[in-house]
């Protein structure tokens, strides 16, 4: 009885996207309320104490592995999260089509993510 | 091929409009946009990092610019509010059991916003000292 459908191809790629949406949304839940409060509020309010993030101590605490930890947190895979999401926003209000939209999502997240921790690496390397 | 006609007319773009159930769910969806502004900024962040203490100086003023902070400060409420929606599945999800007994659904939300709290003490103790 099974019916075959030549036009309905199954997404075998999407327990991929899938994974990366859920990583993503736990990053989200817990990492990136901080991250927000300190880097985005209290840094720039003047609340934090004048030498925690100067250049040198930012730097030597970004570049090495618990900076690439922090991208992965905070930038790649809630990069991937949004990028799902959008994806499905876009469906929803029938914005484009869905193939193209989700090779601009996921490439633009894997491109960003990419240079997120290309500048570590390369900032580990100096 | 034989293409079987639509059972159900296209939906219409503002399908989402006329029921507050869809209505949250939709700014569910779209807390992910003032995200995507942290993560640009951050972005930018580390790249004036690696350009050196100049370019580093004049991303912190751009982080102090006032549409600069009032859009992180959406993203905090967006994340905090994701939190909250996010933390009430898990346990639909994936109940956990201890021995016979159902873990209650409020002690694994409890959990995950202590998990929010160890963050958050972690950033205390990375930069609340020089």
């Amino acid at each position: 009885m099974t019916k075959h459908h030549p036009e309905r191809r199954q997404a075998y790629d999407e327990p991929l996207w899938w994974a990366l949406f859920s990583a993503g949304g736990v990053c989200f839940a817990l990492f990136v309320p901080s991250a927000v409060l300190f880097l985005a509020l209290l840094l720039p309010a003047g609340l934090l104490p004048a030498d925690a993030l100067s250049h040198q101590r930012a730097s030597s605490l970004l570049f090495g592995l618990p900076g690439l930890i922090f991208v992965g947190a905070t930038i790649c895979l809630p990069l991937f999260h949004a990028a799902h999401r959008i994806r499905h926003g876009l469906f929803d209000l029938t914005l484009g089509s869905d193939g193209t939209n989700k090779w601009l999502m996921y490439g633009a997240a894997a491109l960003f993510s990419t240079l997120a921790l290309g500048v570590v690496l390369l900032g580990m390397l100096r | 091929m034989h293409k079987p006609p639509r059972a159900h007319p296209p939906l219409p773009r503002n399908w989402w409009l006329k029921h507050r159930f869809f209505i949250a769910y939709m700014a569910r969806e779209a807390t992910v946009l003032p995200l995507v502004f942290f993560i640009a900024c951050l972005l930018a962040g580390t790249v004036a990092l690696l350009r050196g203490p100049d370019a580093w100086q004049s991303w912190l003023g751009f982080m102090r610019s006032p549409p600069v902070v009032a859009l992180n400060a959406l993203a905090l409420a967006a994340s905090l509010y994701h939190a909250w929606t996010f933390f009430q599945l898990f346990p639909r999800v994936m109940p956990l059991r201890l021995g016979k007994r159902a873990v209650p659904a409020s002690l694994m939300v409890a959990g995950q916003w202590a998990g929010v709290l160890a963050v958050l003490l972690l950033f205390v103790w990375l930069f609340g000292r020089a």
